[in-house]
């Protein structure tokens, strides 16, 4: 797997824009480095999911959260997954904080770009897994998205044993460590959704963001 | 016999899994299996009972999960669980007749430590120390520290420990299929701290099945000087409709597991997946078989957090620039609190090929223990070299051994009875090599004889500790030829004794040899090279100089120790064309360019040029701020983007530094614009938009104070009123801490009305600021100096 480039220079915040040289090949070091340096680690387990109302259950995770409800309206079941690209992002962009800000930057946006293919491809995965027994997959929701708390870091960390299993724990105020980091929950519904699957962005409150993508 | 006695001299047998059992009885996912010691404690009592029926030895008691931080809420507590944990197992063993050890079984508390974590080392060790105290008066027979997969967080359970139990420890750790654990650490680092901290055994449990295991036993044997352990689980899980099963059978665990013992594991059991019948399998396999002997593997080693150094064959470069002799910058550095100042002659070292780097932040009016604790704290959070900890407090040297993410190098001890009183007993305990200078009570000798006869008092002293050879660098101390010219033979005739006739590694302050002397480094290269062929183990010398890093390569080359000289041509291979020729076009470049252009080195050039012909005051005004504010504009029309603003940000600091560098030469110091108090509110750890803003405000001559993360509403209103600050940034990432953020801002408005608040981060907006009260929202970084600059702009600074 490696580090998509594209996508890192997105979160740096080009947009049509080409990048210049200079960054370019800043970028190649950081994202060679992160690729070098980097441990993936994935788990997820699947359990019975119940909507209903407002109202979510997927295994021991019981929560009121009419986005999440909406999210896994039709579900029959539910992966619960975490993953993470592991301490190495963190680590360079402690390091790169002292000696090389712009390379703090970037890794900050190579690390973010890693985590999100990797999940991606987790959920592939999970996927083929899933169309295999008919089931088709719902874009992934994670605690923090809408009114989905972020509370529920704790439960889902309990489920899968995060800290043991893959060595991501909860700070106090439940953000994960290492800090590229993703915790989800994937709806598995018996059909496929009717018109194109939303990307996360549009369900996003944050219009404003300079980061939103209109379209999927 | 107790439990001690018995390690590596028989085979022992631990149990297998508890939780494996307990969820086929009935335990959900994420329920505390030890809340099952009180309120299901016949179903603890059987397991126990099963497994000391398969023949286990050593028997773990359900206390594995038991923290303070997973108890909370609960109401239980964690001695209640631990004692009624460890007296399940007494009565287990009380009821079958049989003989076996009660372990008390520690586990990771879920948390991860700083620097990258929330969780202080000392809480941490803090957090283990209940579950020690209430599992040794209980009546356990061992510590079993297990699944840690992070050294800092075993170092602070061994710890807890050793300091309120006198009980045996054995530690096992998770590594995954490279051989490492999730920290990075390779398991040299590991069990180089391990085997400093003293604890009874080592080994490795859950993880993978026992064939993979079985792959990292060449390794770990060649490394390890302690007994090994054993507990892998019945192989991989795989996930079997939502529920990991665990699928190698009794027999073939046996199998594999018999193998392990005849490779020279001498303490076996099991972890997730295995039961009974496993436990049971293998007991019967091993069967009348004999632990190989455990031997001294002999290794001289130190550790950091990633990785090991061994002193042998290949010289070691420890970097000496962290050190205030001589420096009134690094001196300025330490009095200001200054530590990126630190950390960048950290970072210079290491890519200048250091091996472990010397730590020394002693001046007589700053509080040393104090900022060596910052100093380790800081500097492992940033490289992974190991530190050399120089000091002559000891009250420091403790600290910074204690806060120490590995096994340190001390330095130093001496023959002075005293020194050896205070130094030896805190490297027993904490682990480490230490450097041992040939002097005592009666001085440095002037002969050979005289700092060899030291040695050999040091080396007895250092006996009576625990303190092997192995674990001792001798300094026969390079003493400067210009008072003396047969300093340099006596140094290097005692060097070369304690190396080839007492067999230990040595150590030498090498540039010591040219003090008074002009161009000492011509003198310094020749003497290194010498003392390398006579057999120095590691110079203290500066990595940065070229031409003793060339003596250290070629030496490394001629002597054998570079195989195939391979690290000499990695290093000189690509220099030929030197110096590298610049980027095209940036051979004379201006200030203004070099900074746009976001090139450090030439802006540092450039600024000195300019300002051979004109005063600071223009060079900034003249060349600086056009500059920054060129791209400052640009990044705010979108046509330079975050990379480049930083790059030129960085410019524009090496080009003030040389500014700097020019008004102290002069006499005259820097006129700040301001003070501008900065932080990363309390529960929030993303910080990286917090230092962008730190280096563009500084870049336009304000003062800023970081505060840095996490960090509480009391703690910024007490800065702010400290520094008399007129404006305070405040930053946070995450929707959830905002609250902290409304919280500082109230605290501020309440205590310090005049004092103005900028808050800026992911989730905000100019609404969401307008709510929580902040004085202006700043959308990006230069929004801040913008905002700043029309602020201190105003009114009289």
């Amino acid at each position: 797997m490696e580090v998509d480039r594209k996508e890192a220079l997105r979160y740096l915040g080009y947009g049509r824009q080409e990048a210049d040289g200079q960054t370019l090949q800043l970028l190649e070091e950081v994202a060679a480095e992160l690729e070098r340096s980097s441990s993936p680690k994935s788990i997820y387990q699947e359990y019975a999911c119940k909507v209903q109302g407002d109202r979510v259950e997927v295994g021991a995770l019981s929560v009121t959260s009419s986005s999440l409800a909406r999210n896994l309206e039709g579900c029959v079941r539910a992966v619960v997954l975490a993953a993470t690209i592991g301490r190495a992002a963190d680590l360079m962009i402690k390091r790169y904080s002292v000696s090389n800000l712009a390379k703090a930057a970037i890794a900050q946006a190579a690390g973010a770009a890693y985590i999100e293919s990797y999940v991606d491809e987790a959920e592939d995965e999970i996927r083929t897994g899933a169309h295999g027994r008919g089931l088709y997959l719902r874009p992934r929701f994670s605690p923090g998205y809408g009114d989905f708390p972020l509370e529920c870091q704790k439960d889902i960390f309990a489920m899968l044993e995060c800290s043991k299993r893959i060595g991501v724990t909860l700070t106090e105020g439940n953000l994960m460590m290492p800090s590229k980091s993703v915790t989800a929950l994937i709806g598995l519904a018996p059909q496929e959704p009717e018109g194109c699957p939303l990307h996360a962005c549009s369900q996003c409150a944050h219009t404003g963001c300079g980061f939103r993508r209109e379209e999927g | 016999m107790n439990f001690k006695e018995q390690l590596g001299k028989k085979l022992l047998f631990f149990d297998g899994a508890m939780g494996t059992l307990l969820q086929k009885q009935g335990l959900k996912p994420g329920e505390l299996p030890e809340i099952w010691n009180i309120t299901k404690e016949e179903i603890i009592l059987n397991i126990h009972k099963r497994y000391l029926e398969a023949g286990a030895d050593i028997i773990k008691a359900n206390t594995f999960g038991i923290n303070p931080f997973k108890m909370e809420g609960t109401g239980y507590t964690c001695e209640e669980l631990t004692k009624k944990g460890i007296g399940l197992v007494k009565r287990a063993i009380a009821e079958t007749g049989k003989e076996a050890y009660t372990a008390l079984d520690i586990g990771s508390l879920g948390k991860l430590l700083e620097p990258l974590g929330d969780l202080p080392f000392e809480k941490a060790y803090e957090a283990f120390c209940p579950m020690c105290i209430a599992g040794e008066q209980a009546g356990a027979d061992l510590c079993l520290i297990e699944t840690m997969n992070d050294t800092y967080e075993m170092k602070a359970a061994v710890l807890a420990a050793k300091e309120h139990t006198s009980l045996p420890v054995v530690a096992t750790m998770v590594f995954d299929e490279s051989g490492k654990l999730l920290t990075g650490a390779d398991m040299e680092a590991a069990v180089a701290m391990l085997e400093g901290l003293r604890v009874d055994a080592i080994g490795l449990n859950c993880g993978f099945g026992p064939d993979v295991m079985k792959g990292f036993l060449p390794k770990l044997r060649e490394i390890c000087s302690l007994p090994l352990v054993l507990n892998p689980n019945a192989g991989l899980p795989v996930v079997v409709d939502g529920k990991a099963c665990f699928q190698v059978e009794p027999g073939v665990f046996a199998i594999v597991m018999k193998e392990i013992a005849q490779e020279g594991v001498s303490v076996l059991g099991g972890c997730c997946g295995t039961t009974p019948s496993h436990i049971q399998a293998l007991v019967e396999a091993c069967k009348g078989m004999e632990p190989l002997a455990v031997t001294d593997k002999n290794r001289s080693v130190v550790s950091s957090y990633t990785h090991a150094v061994a002193f042998g064959d290949r010289p070691r470069i420890i970097g000496e620039r962290i050190n205030p002799t001589g420096k009134p910058r690094f001196k300025q550095a330490l009095r200001e609190k200054d530590m990126e100042y630190i950390y960048r002659e950290a970072l210079a070292q290491q890519d200048r090929g250091a091996h472990i780097l010397d730590v020394n932040v002693g001046l007589p009016e700053i509080d040393e223990v104090g900022m060596m604790r910052e100093a380790v704290a800081g500097l492992q959070g940033i490289t992974g070299l190991p530190l050399q900890i120089d000091t002559s407090d000891g009250a420091a040297m403790e600290a910074a051994m204690r806060l120490y993410n590995g096994k340190p190098l001390v330095n130093s001890v001496n023959g002075k009875q005293e020194s050896m009183d205070t130094v030896f007993p805190l490297v027993a305990k904490y682990g480490g090599m230490v450097v041992c200078l040939t002097l005592d009570e009666g001085g440095i000798p002037s002969t050979a004889e005289g700092r060899i006869k030291i040695a050999e008092k040091i080396i007895a002293e250092a006996a009576k500790y625990g303190i092997g050879k192995k674990d001792l660098l001798i300094d026969t101390l390079a003493m400067t030829i210009s008072t003396g010219q047969e300093n340099a033979q006596a140094t290097l005739d005692a060097l070369e004794y304690v190396r080839r006739k007492l067999g230990i590694h040595t150590v030498l302050g090498v540039s010591n040899i040219s003090f008074g002397l002009p161009q000492r480094e011509k003198i310094n290269t020749a003497f290194f090279t010498i003392a390398l062929s006579k057999g120095l183990s590691a110079g203290i010398v500066n990595p940065g100089s070229d031409a003793m890093m060339a003596a250290y390569y070629a030496s490394c080359a001629l002597n054998g120790s570079d195989s195939q000289c391979a690290g000499y041509i990695r290093r000189y291979s690509e220099q030929e064309g030197q110096p590298q020729p610049l980027p095209a076009g940036t051979g004379e470049l201006t200030l203004y360019e070099a900074v746009v252009k976001g090139l450090s080195e030439s802006a540092g050039q450039a600024a000195k040029k300019e300002l051979q012909g004109k005063d600071a005051l223009s060079v900034i005004d003249g060349s600086l701020i056009p500059a920054l504010d060129d791209v400052g504009q640009g990044f705010e029309k979108k046509t330079v983007f975050l990379p480049q603003l930083l790059m030129s940000a960085e410019a524009a600091k090496a080009g003030f530094d040389a500014i700097k560098e020019h008004l102290k030469a002069k006499g005259g110091a820097s006129a700040s614009k301001g003070t501008v108090v900065i932080a990363t509110v309390k529960g929030d750890i993303h910080d990286i938009g917090k230092n962008i803003v730190k280096v563009l405000l500084e870049n336009y001559g304000f003062q800023v104070i970081d505060l840095g993360k996490d960090v509480p509403p009391e703690a910024v209103l007490e800065a702010a009123k400290e520094h008399q600050a007129r404006l305070v940034g405040l930053s946070a990432l995450m929707t959830t801490t905002v609250a902290n953020m409304e919280a500082t801002i109230r605290l501020l408005k309440k205590e310090l009305p005049g004092c103005k608040v900028m808050v800026g981060g992911a989730v905000l907006t100019q609404t969401y600021a307008d709510m929580i009260g902040a004085d202006f929202y700043s959308k990006d970084a230069m929004g801040s100096v913008r905002y700043a600059n029309t602020l201190f702009a105003g009114a009289p600074a």
